[in-house]
């Protein structure tokens, strides 16, 4: 107890040597913390966007529909699939879509287009698809034969609200199958590749048009927390006990984005590496010269019968107690900054694309990662750097340093 | 006095320093035996060997020849814990410089051993107590080393040196840095100490009042013992 006071009082004897150190861990402390929860915020908000604003956090497909997309590899009585998802607790919604390739003409202008049937109410309530219309309106509960166009495409096919869209594409039956829509609404869904081919039309119209009564091709399902999609998945797999069907979290339909997400967070690493080595260099400086201006004490120490390895708890927790204190300003400075961006956010000067979709506001992220993995390194770094001068005062001669000779 | 339990026995103790590449003799063959309850000065002049030799029979420096045995056991069979833990039971130091720890209270300063040493807390206290008592220090048990004057922080010294009950104390210099009136005082207390305890006092010293209230006086010169003087 009285190493641990001694320890504790050691810091007080050279006060300015002593806040310098605090602040240089402090200040690494916040500044990890706010890296932390900036770079967290930033993928989790994107990750959302990406998967929240259109390809759901977790998708269901006929085995091998992902591989080699077919209009032939359905979702029969997709209700009854959506009511079970509806089941497990954690899931927010659920949304069917049906696709085909088509040709759409305005006019005199025909671009290919990617048609996707969705069910208004369902994707409203997923991925709020009725905000996401700049222009028009949005579907009717009822199919109407109303078709709401990408922003890109309307560019394209130079159509306006109110045209008739002419659309061919060849139904399940093998028939050309083709009709005339009503062009209700321009959306612009944040993906602008997406937005220049993609045409939506009610669920009901595109299973007329394609010939699939009752089919579709994907569900997509939203859940309340993003961490939980994976353990999600896999009891939506359970429930539906459906071998013919697939269930795969974002991390596996949308690879490529979960292993660029991955790459970009690597970077954190580099960051805490960087802090640990200035911390590391701070710490060593202060304990260094108070091991060198005490070898008197730590002698006396000795000679009085305190063993080496209580001199070197001394140094340690001297260190320990500067670390706690940094750890403690820092963990408030950090929260308190990631809790203003994380509701205020940070718009950049210029907004980045990030696979299609476009940002301009980012916002931090208060969690225990950003708590943890500072505290972490700040301990580290400082023992680390500690512990040598510990053990040199550890083997202090008490004979020489109280200068006895 | 010579019949008595014997506390230190040295046999033929060298000491060798190298300075630059040149050896210097500390010692040389030095035959010392101090039995328990007395009350010895080492004297001689500056580089006669009498810190060194103290610093031998304290187990902090080992002889490059010879052998030292400190309550009948040898120092040089001890490994660097036992001889640590030995100090700490058996050793009380009183340095020139008082070396408290200036971290801690005159209180904590004289536990610090006894909490070494496992003593539960309302006997370290109540030794505590007593001890500060004794040395006239009554009323001064939470002040730190930096608000008191020499010969306070002396006395502080020496009670921390006797607080463990040690068999016995080296006291290298101990009134060098005092005064002559707070110096005599300090050793009529630690001699009265040694009468009424009979703990073991050697001194490292060239001070003459050292000198006068010691019971013995062993002259160093040039490393090896010139006079052994018994004054009773």
């Amino acid at each position: 107890m009285l190493i641990l006071k001694i320890a504790f009082r050691n810091i007080f004897r050279q006060k300015r040597r002593s806040v310098l150190t605090a602040l240089t861990m402090a200040g690494g402390f916040t500044l990890a913390a706010i890296s932390i929860g900036w770079s967290d915020g930033s993928y989790n908000f994107i990750i959302d966007m990406f998967t929240r604003n259109r390809l759901g956090h977790i998708q269901i497909h006929k085995n091998g529909y992902r591989d080699r997309p077919s209009l032939y590899k359905t979702i029969p009585n997709y209700r009854q699939v959506g009511e079970k998802i509806a089941g497990v607790k954690g899931v927010e919604g659920w949304t069917p879509r049906l696709f085909a390739a088509a040709l759409a003409s305005v006019g005199e202008k025909t671009s290919g287009v990617q048609i996707t049937g969705i069910d208004p109410v369902h994707e409203n309530q997923c991925t709020r698809f009725d905000k996401k219309i700049v222009q028009g309106k949005p579907f009717q509960f009822n199919p109407n034969k109303d078709v709401i166009m990408g922003k890109g495409l309307a560019k394209i096919l130079r159509a306006r609200i109110g045209d008739e869209v002419v659309i061919v594409t060849q139904g399940a039956d093998g028939s050309i199958a083709n009709d005339i829509y009503r062009l209700v609404g321009i959306v612009e869904t944040g993906d602008k590749m997406l937005d220049r081919t993609v045409l939506y039309m009610h669920l009901r119209d595109a299973q007329d048009l394609l010939v699939l009564p009752d089919q579709v091709h994907e569900i997509a399902v939203i859940v309340h927390h993003l961490k939980q999609v994976p353990e999600l998945a896999k009891q939506i797999t359970k429930v539906l006990n459906n071998p013919e069907l697939e269930v795969a979290p974002w991390q596996v339909f949308a690879h490529s984005f979960y292993q660029a997400m991955k790459a970009d967070q690597e970077g954190m690493w580099i960051m805490l590496f960087v802090i640990l080595l200035v911390v590391a260099v701070g710490v060593l400086n202060t304990v260094l010269m108070s091991v060198l201006e005490r070898q008197r004490e730590y002698g006396l120490l000795k000679a009085i019968g305190t063993q080496p390895n209580q001199i070197v708890l001394l140094v340690l927790n001297e260190v320990n107690f500067l670390a706690l204190g940094s750890i403690l300003v820092g963990a408030l400075l950090g929260t308190a900054v990631n809790y203003l961006l994380s509701h205020q956010g940070i718009t950049l000067p210029q907004a980045f694309t990030y696979g299609g979709m476009e940002f301009k506001t980012m916002y931090t992220e208060v969690n225990a990662r950003s708590l943890y993995l500072p505290a972490i390194t700040i301990l580290l770094s400082a023992w680390i750097v500690s512990f040598f001068p510990a053990l040199k005062a550890a083997r202090t001669d008490p004979a020489k340093a109280m200068r006895i000779h | 006095m010579k019949n008595s339990e014997i506390v230190i026995k040295t046999e033929n103790v060298t000491k060798i320093y190298s300075d630059n590449g040149i050896p210097v003799h500390a010692l040389r063959g030095v035959d010392l035996t101090i039995h328990k309850g007395e009350f010895t000065a080492i004297v001689g002049p500056s580089g006669s060997g009498k810190t060194t030799l103290l610093n031998i029979i304290s187990g902090l420096d080992m002889p490059t020849e010879g052998r030292v045995w400190l309550n009948n056991k040898l120092i040089s069979e001890m490994s660097g814990k036992e001889l640590s833990d030995f100090r700490r039971d058996h050793i009380g130091f009183i340095f020139q410089a008082y070396n408290l720890i200036p971290v801690l209270t005159v209180e904590e300063n004289v536990e610090y051993i006894m909490l070494l040493q496992g003593v539960p807390k309302e006997e370290r206290h109540k030794r505590v107590v007593e001890i500060l008592k004794e040395v006239g220090l009554e009323g001064f048990e939470h002040r730190f080393p930096t608000q008191l004057s020499g010969g306070q922080q002396q006395r502080v010294a020496i009670a921390r040196a006797m607080v463990a009950n040690p068999s016995l104390i080296l006291a290298d210099e101990p009134t060098a840095n005092l005064d002559s009136q707070t110096g005599s005082a300090l050793l009529d207390k630690m001699r009265e100490l040694n009468e009424r305890t009979g703990m073991t006092f050697v001194f490292s010293t060239h001070d003459q009042m050292i000198m006068e209230r010691a019971k013995r006086l062993v002259v160093l010169k040039d490393g090896h013992i010139e006079k052994d003087l018994w004054k009773e």
